[in-house]
Formats: structure tokens, C-alpha cells, sequence
């Protein structure tokens, strides 16, 4: 880390917001050690490039909209804090659907928490649920270790800029043994162009507990007139510890208004015998682009990861998923569907990795496009590395039309042809929005693609 | 107990194929490459003007070319330490009496010349850098086929080969495209006149036996309307402790109506690089059939392709990759739909052993406009010890949407329960496990001419004898 501070300079991060944003965590009373992290991450979002076509993994998104438009964005604007639900965006207000009561809430709007709202049943099972700057200050020991631990702050340009500029985000963390009796909801908003926004979050589960974790990112819809080159910026990144034996429901369910670009970067680390149950969809933004990650870290660790995409218009999502397993024993299995219209396009890259002496894994990838228009793209590209031979490991891509015989037999029933073909996109998404854990949340991924599908 | 079969239908390569003859040649050309040693060539072989222009321009674009920083590790390769060109002998001979004695001694050994009077239409046969061998049975050059060395089709069709030549693969495709279009040597041209079905395989033989010897054979196939050709390919090296190159140029134009398949069984030593650009364009209702089987080299980097450019053309690829000790085989195939109503499919089988790095890479891409197109891609790998290494990295880029595209793959052991069900039958382990492996690359291996595929068979079942336990 100390080399980093005598890194070259390359054009294209602000000096001057990496002095800002030190002054802002300095103020927020960060404890030493996290200063100095984003130190050595501001030297890197100076050094580094940003990532060009050369690089694999950004062959097929294209983000210099967004490098040209950079230092036009502030990463500072304060937003005041709610005195409580009802000050939050209406969006959220609807998402919440009168259940507000019954989970922890922290909201993020742009750079900063507005609303941290746990309840006394979580407060009694020593649960907690607050801004990452409230966990810095109040749990700082236990952050020190695990932040940063699974994202490198030197992982690309963007994941060094999130970090020397990081501002929000939700620190959770769960006592052994403890079944966290609500719900835990974290919330991401963007007032629209111009805003730019790196929350980090970290979620501990300890040995032997339970949670549900649901991430979702809204901002204001509806303004896709404005002018074109209006564009915000969202590089948030997060850390997943599934302790030994425990189990996280976490769901990442991304529908940013047309504005916003959109970077992703969540690693979780699944210890022995622990389950991580991961829903993710894939709504909105310009150009959305995740990396989603996973370590199967200990015997008999499982991972099971349910996606779903839907884009339209000129939509671009780019989706890559890491399914590691380090260790003997363990599975995974992931279904990644992607349904596209209007002149969207999609890019699915997947990884099954088994290391060396990883025996007895078995591992599953799958994904399946649907492709409503002539103008729309999807490239699939799963791939496996495996190390070790006592493995089973499988995947399977597809890409395909609305099946005209199908549309006959629905339209031959007396359906409209737009009912017939959302009654096809909702059958091609159910089995992942089956498991959306919130009745409340699964009904409003249903109203957006109906909403989609026109 | 662990199941642990040390299959290696390698096994006896040093005996079989690994001699070498007494380095004996008319020509060698000094090492390392520049434009003289390219006008060295071309003036050797007594070339057209346009051509040597061509390796001229070829070499400036290989120049300008970075390596590839995927697949597999070619930094090893030092290009100025290679002989590009080595001339055996003076002139291609007309019958075997006419080979020096002892390329036909090499040639006996491998048994081509029993192989061509048993079922061939046609045999080539080329030692380093030059063909010295070609015969093609008399029936066929009767109906105008004609079966040629590249540089002899180059001499005596010149207006045929100009139109075709590098039409398929443009120099400019890839930096080792780009090598072969500045050095190529050798190497088969093929044409089939309108409907002539020519049902027996014709055959070429590649054989390295030059120390740090680069060769660049270059091939062209054209079958006409409605014709039929099978073309199959054979190659093996001797083992030296340096490394050789061997970088191919194959490019075939399968018109309507017309059927072509090309059958590899690269069989190089292990101290050969193997980095080869294999297309091929079908035309309306034309079918492309590569059958691409990978046992030896160091490191193989081919990727076969069919580019559909009309509705009705089809394409297949059926691809075994064998990788043991110190191999890495980055095989697979590429099928482009460029036209609607068009349809491929892809069948890859790799095993891994012994450390070995076996693989799929692949393409699926379906341009604007192709509609109505299918196509399937199954790879499936196994994996016989733990210290190997299996890779699947298909890519599926699809711009239309009536169509329907799948991929599976998997990734396995020889598994427990079909050896014990096996065992339980009276069989023993070593025959199980041969039973099982030929069993799984059975797909591909019925494909080949029967000759290769009870060669082949009988090979996996003696390797694994004593070999598991």
C-alpha cells in the first residue's frame, strides 16, 4: 500500500475530490486506518487507466459516455437527512408499501444515508443495521478486518474511484446464532443527472445465524427526454461474510432511471456448511454493469444464485458472475435469465472456477435469453476452469425467440398479442421471481416488466 | 481406492513417430525472418510477381500484430530462431520410386504408401518445408479434379488460385495468419469440378524433420457446384529439445449444392507449437464438415470455422482435444451465420491427464438479418487425474432474434458407478476404463474414415491396459 502513493498520474480522476472526499470522512470522524486505505485508493484512481477494450471483461460495454462525462459529476452534493418515511422519495415510499414498520431501513439518497431505522426486536437480538460511518465509529474493530478484504481497492480504476470516494452505504452485521427476527432493507437513490454516488457496504453474518438482506437501487423515472449526455454515475461495491453454518438471503434488485450508469462490484465469501441464497435483477440504467462474485470458502459452503434482466430501449447490461469454489464439498448453482426488446442489449459472462484439490464440487451455471426484437443483441459467454477431476460441473446457455406456437395458442384463445407476450415473459422470468423473498417486492418486479413489455 | 487410468494413446510416440532422419536438404534458408529471406523464397520458388507482394505486405501486417494474450502461453516462441523455409529436395517426385530413400523410408514408416493403395483417392505428402510427393488416382484427374501441392496449383492455375487465394483468411486476420501468408510453403489445392463426387478421401501427410523448423503449409480447397470431397490430414514430428512451429492456412469455399469435409488428426510431438487458422465459407445449401482431432503438440491454438453466407448452408464442427503431460490443447470451432435459414452444430470432447490443459473455445455468432437459424454446441470433458486442468469458453453473440441457439457443456470423472457396473460384469478395470473413454469420444471418432477410427480405438484400449488401479 505505501507504493501506492508513489504511482504515476493518469488523466481522468480530479485531484482536488480525492482531497474533498478525505476532508468529508476526516469530518465524519473515520477511524485512521480507513483514512488511510482511501489514501492508497485515491493513489490508485490517479494512476491507473481506465479499463479499455483490451481487457476481456470490457470488450462489449462501453463507458467513455461516461469517462468524458466524469468530471462534469459531483460526488459532494449533501442531501439533508429525513426526520422519517415520509420525507423519503415516493418511489421508496411505494417499494416500503406500508411495511416500513417491519424491517431495518437505511436509505441512501445520492452521497449520503438520510434514514438509518432498525427496530427494538433486531436492537434486543444485538442485530445491527446502520451507515457504514456508524459502523466505522461504533464497530470499528470488526470492520477493520473484513473491509476491503474481498474488494481490492486496486481492482480497476472505477472500483479505486468508489473507494477513495466512497461516501454511505449499510454495515449489518448478525450475532452467532441469531435468526434476525425482520427483514434488513437498504435502499440506493439518484436525484438523476449530474450525480455520482460510491457506497460500500459490508455484511458479516457470524457462526450459526439467518438474515435477509434486500438491496435495491431506484431513481427518478421518466426523464429519458432530457438531454442525452445528462448522466449520473452509481460505483457502489459490497463485501458478504456467511459465517460458518449460517444462511444470507440477499437480494440486489437494480432499476435506476435512464440517466444512470451503472457499476457493480459484490464479492461474498461463503464459509463451511453456510448458504447464500442470491437474487439479482437487472432493470434499469443506461449501461448497467455487475460483477457479482462468490467464494465457496469452506466444506460443504453452497451458493445459489437467481438473475433475472430486462431491457429495452437502448439498454446496454453487461452481468458477469464468479462462481469460485476453493475448497472440497461444495455447490453452486446459478440461472441467469435475460429477455430483451427495442434495440437492448445484453452481455452474460460467466465463470465456474474449481481450484486445485477442490474435490466433489458440483457446480451449475445456466442462462437463458429471450429475444423480443429484431434489433436486440445477446451475447452469452459461460465458461468453466477446472482444476480438479472428482467434480461435476455443467453449463448450459440458451438463445431464442417467443415461440410462435405458443403466441398461436394464447392468441387462438381469444388474447391481444401484447397479453399473449407478456404472458410468455412473466412465465420465462417466474422461476426467479419466485424467489424474491417480499410478496410486496415480487409484486412490483412483476408491475416493471409489464410496465416494460408496453 | 482411486480410479486413476494412466491413458495415453501418446504412449510409444518416440518409437513410432519421435525419428529423425539425417538433416539432408537442397536449400535452407538462414534463420530468422526478414524481407530478404521472404524474397529468398519467392524466388525460389520461381513465384508471380503479385505473390511475392503478397508475403511482402503479409510480413508488415505480422510485424505490426501483437501476439494474442489469450489461449494459450506463445511467448515462448522466438521467432529469429526459426528456419522458415527448408527445401528437401529439388522437385516434387510423381511416384514413390522417385523419393529420396530416405523421406520414403520416413513416409513407409508411418504407412502412407500402404494407406494410399488401400483407400485413398490421393495422396500429398510433405516433408519440412516443401511437398515431395503427390499422386491422385487417374480416374478423378480424368473428371478435372485436381490435387496438387499449393505451390504447383499456384504454377499451373494460377487465374483459379488468384481469385481464391487469402479470400477466405486475409492475411490481416490474425498475427500468425499473417506469418503464414509471408512464408507459406506447401500444402494442398484442391479443386472439385461442378457435381464430380469425389467418395474416397484424399489425403496429405505433414512431416517436420528439420530442427527448429517452422513449417507453413498453406492449403486451398474449392468444390464446385454440387461436388463432394472428404480431404483428411495427417501430421507427426520428431522429438528434439527445442521447439518447432507450425503455423497452417487452410481456407475452403464450399459452392451451393456442394459438400466438403476436412478431417485433421494432428498427431505432432510434444516440442511442436501448434497455432493454425482453419475457414471455411458455404455457400446456399452447401455443407461444411470439420473433424478436428488434437493428440499431439506443445500447445495447439485452432479454432475451425465455417462462415454460412448463403440460406440452406451448414456447418458442423466435431472437435477432440487429448491433452497429457506438458500439453495444453486450446481447441474448438467457430460457426458464423451470415445468412437466414442456416444451421450448425458444434461437438467437443476433451480429456485431460497427467497435468494436462485440455479445452473449448468457441464462437457462436449470428449476424443482422440471419434469421431462422439453429444451432447446438455440446462439450463435454473429462478429467482423468486431479493434477489436469479442463477449460470451456464459448462465446455466443447473437444480433437476431428468430432463432434458436444452445450450448451445454460439461465437465466430469470417469465416473465410479460405470466402472463398478462394468466390473460387476466381469470386465476388469483397465478394460472398464478403456471401454468408457472410448465410449465418450464415440461420437466424434465414427466420424472419422474407418481406417483412423479402429486406429484410434485400438490405441485407447492398449494404453489402458494395466493403466488403472
Amino acid at each position: 500500500m505505501t507504493t501506492a502513493q508513489s504511482l504515476p498520474v493518469t488523466a481522468g480522476f480530479d485531484a482536488e475530490w480525492g482531497a474533498r472526499a478525505l476532508a468529508r470522512a476526516a469530518e465524519a470522524h473515520e477511524p485512521q486506518w480507513a483514512l488511510e486505505r482511501r489514501r492508497a485508493a485515491e493513489a490508485f484512481a490517479r494512476a491507473l487507466p481506465f479499463p479499455n477494450r483490451e481487457d476481456e471483461l470490457w470488450r462489449r460495454t462501453d463507458f467513455h459516455a461516461l469517462e468524458a462525462a466524469l468530471p462534469t459529476l459531483d460526488p459532494f452534493s449533501a442531501t439533508a437527512r429525513a426526520r422519517g418515511v415520509d420525507d423519503l422519495p415516493a418511489a421508496i415510499v411505494e417499494r416500503l408499501a406500508g411495511e416500513a414498520g417491519n424491517a431495518a431501513l437505511v436509505v441512501q439518497r445520492n452521497g449520503d444515508v438520510v434514514l438509518e431505522q432498525t427496530h427494538p426486536e433486531l436492537v434486543r437480538q444485538g442485530v445491527v443495521v446502520g451507515s457504514l460511518d456508524r459502523g466505522f465509529r461504533e464497530h470499528g474493530a470488526r470492520l477493520q478486518e473484513a473491509f476491503g478484504s474481498l474488494l481490492a481497492s486496486d481492482y480497476d480504476r472505477y472500483v479505486a474511484i468508489g473507494a477513495a470516494l466512497s461516501a454511505g452505504g449499510a454495515f449489518v452485521w448478525v450475532p452467532d446464532g441469531v435468526t434476525a427476527a425482520l427483514p434488513i432493507r437498504l435502499f440506493h437513490w439518484l436525484d438523476g443527472a449530474g450525480r455520482l454516488a460510491a457506497p460500500r457496504t459490508v455484511v458479516i453474518l457470524g457462526r450459526e445465524s439467518h438474515a435477509t438482506v434486500i438491496e435495491e437501487m431506484l431513481s427518478e423515472p421518466g426523464e429519458s427526454s432530457e438531454a442525452a449526455d445528462a448522466v449520473a454515475f452509481h460505483d457502489g461495491g459490497s463485501e458478504l461474510f456467511v459465517g460458518d453454518g449460517s444462511k444470507l438471503v440477499y437480494g440486489t434488485l437494480q432499476n435506476w432511471g435512464p440517466s444512470v450508469y451503472h457499476y457493480s462490484n459484490h464479492r461474498a465469501r461463503v464459509g463451511g456448511g453456510a448458504e447464500l441464497q442470491w437474487i439479482q435483477t437487472v432493470l434499469g440504467g443506461r449501461v448497467a454493469k455487475a460483477n457479482s462474485y462468490f467464494d465457496l470458502a469452506g466444506p460443504g459452503a453452497s451458493a445459489y444464485v437467481h438473475g433475472f434482466m430486462f431491457g429495452d430501449q437502448r439498454q446496454h447490461f453487461h452481468l458477469h458472475t464468479l462462481q469460485r469454489h476453493l475448497v472440497p464439498h461444495t455447490t453452486s448453482d446459478l440461472l441467469i435469465k435475460c429477455c430483451l426488446k427495442d434495440r437492448a442489449r445484453s452481455v452474460y459472462q460467466g465463470l465456474i472456477q474449481v481450484s486445485e484439490g477442490a474435490q466433489r464440487t458440483d457446480a451449475y451455471q445456466a442462462n437463458r435469453n429471450l429475444l423480443l426484437s429484431e434489433q436486440a443483441r445477446a451475447d452469452s459467454i459461460p465458461g468453466l476452469e477446472i482444476l480438479a477431476n472428482d467434480v461435476r460441473c455443467t453449463h448450459g446457455a440458451t438463445i431464442g425467440h417467443v415461440d410462435a406456437e405458443q403466441m398461436y395458442y394464447l392468441q387462438s384463445r381469444g388474447l391481444p398479442h401484447l397479453d399473449a407476450q407478456r404472458l410468455i415473459v412473466e412465465g420465462f422470468f417466474a422461476p426467479v421471481l419466485d424467489r424474491i423473498p417480499l410478496e410486496s417486492v415480487r409484486d412490483q418486479l412483476r408491475g416493471v416488466i409489464r410496465r416494460k413489455i408496453g | 481406492m482411486t480410479t486413476t487410468p494412466r491413458l495415453d494413446i501418446r504412449e510409444g510416440y518416440a518409437e513410432k513417430f519421435g525419428f529423425h532422419d539425417a538433416e539432408q536438404y537442397v536449400f535452407k534458408s538462414r534463420r530468422g525472418l526478414d524481407a530478404g529471406i521472404i524474397e529468398q523464397i519467392s524466388e525460389m520458388k520461381g513465384e508471380p510477381r503479385w505473390m511475392r507482394d503478397y508475403r511482402l505486405k503479409a510480413l508488415e501486417i505480422f510485424g505490426k500484430k501483437p501476439l494474442p494474450m489469450w489461449g494459450g502461453d506463445v511467448t515462448g516462441i522466438d521467432f529469429q530462431n526459426i528456419f522458415y523455409y527448408v527445401k528437401p529436395t529439388s522437385e516434387e517426385a510423381k511416384s514413390w520410386e522417385d523419393v529420396p530413400a530416405d523421406m520414403k523410408r520416413t513416409f513407409n514408416k508411418l504407412g502412407i504408401p500402404e494407406a494410399e493403395q488401400k483407400f485413398l483417392a490421393g495422396v500429398g505428402a510433405q516433408y519440412d518445408s516443401e511437398v515431395v510427393y503427390h499422386k491422385i488416382k487417374e480416374h478423378l484427374e480424368k473428371q478435372g479434379v485436381i490435387f496438387l501441392s499449393c505451390d504447383q496449383g499456384l504454377r499451373d492455375h494460377e487465374a483459379l488460385f488468384k481469385e481464391y487465394f487469402g479470400s477466405v483468411i486475409p492475411a490481416s486476420d490474425n498475427k500468425f495468419s499473417a506469418l503464414n501468408s509471408a512464408v507459406w510453403s506447401g500444402g494442398s489445392f484442391i479443386y472439385v469440378p461442378k457435381g464430380v463426387h469425389v467418395d474416397v478421401p484424399l489425403q496429405a501427410y505433414f512431416r517436420i524433420n528439420t530442427k527448429d523448423m517452422g513449417q507453413f503449409e498453406r492449403t486451398l480447397i474449392i468444390v464446385d457446384e454440387g461436388a463432394w470431397v472428404h480431404y483428411v490430414e495427417g501430421c507427426t514430428a520428431p522429438i528434439y529439445a527445442s521447439d518447432s512451429l507450425h503455423s497452417a492456412v487452410v481456407e475452403i469455399i464450399v459452392k451451393p449444392g456442394a459438400r466438403c469435409r476436412y478431417t485433421t488428426i494432428q498427431n505432432w510431438s510434444n516440442n511442436v507449437y501448434n497455432l493454425v487458422t482453419k475457414r471455411a465459407k458455404a455457400y446456399r445449401d452447401a455443407t461444411m464438415e470439420w473433424v478436428d482431432a488434437n493428440l499431439g503438440s506443445k500447445l495447439t491454438m485452432k479454432y475451425p470455422s465455417v462462415f454460412m453466407m448463403e440460406p440452406g448452408a451448414h456447418g458442423e464442427i466435431l472437435s477432440i482435444a487429448f491433452a497429457g503431460k506438458g500439453q495444453h490443447q486450446d481447441a474448438g470451432g467457430k460457426v458464423v451465420h451470415l445468412a437466414p435459414h442456416t444451421t450448425s452444430k458444434i461437438v467437443s470432447k476433451s480429456i485431460s491427464k497427467d497435468g494436462g490443459r485440455a479445452g473449448y473455445r468457441g464462437l457462436v455468432r449470428v449476424q443482422k438479418g440471419a434469421v431462422d437459424c439453429r444451432s447446438t454446441v455440446n462439450c463435454d470433458a473429462l478429467l482423468l487425474d486431479e493434477a489436469s486442468r479442463s477449460d470451456t469458453y464459448p462465446y455466443m453473440e447473437i444480433m437476431e432474434n428468430q432463432v434458436t441457439i444452445g450450448h451445454e457443456a460439461t465437465v466430469s470423472k470417469i465416473g465410479d458407478e460405470q466402472l463398478f457396473y462394468l466390473q460387476s460384469r466381469g470386465i476388469n478395470k483397465d478394460e472398464a476404463a478403456g471401454m468408457i473413454v472410448s465410449g465418450f469420444i464415440e461420437p466424434i471418432v465414427k466420424e472419422l474414415p474407418m481406417e483412423y477410427a479402429v486406429e484410434m480405438n485400438r490405441l485407447i484400449q492398449l494404453q489402458m491396459e494395466g493403466s488403472v488401479g
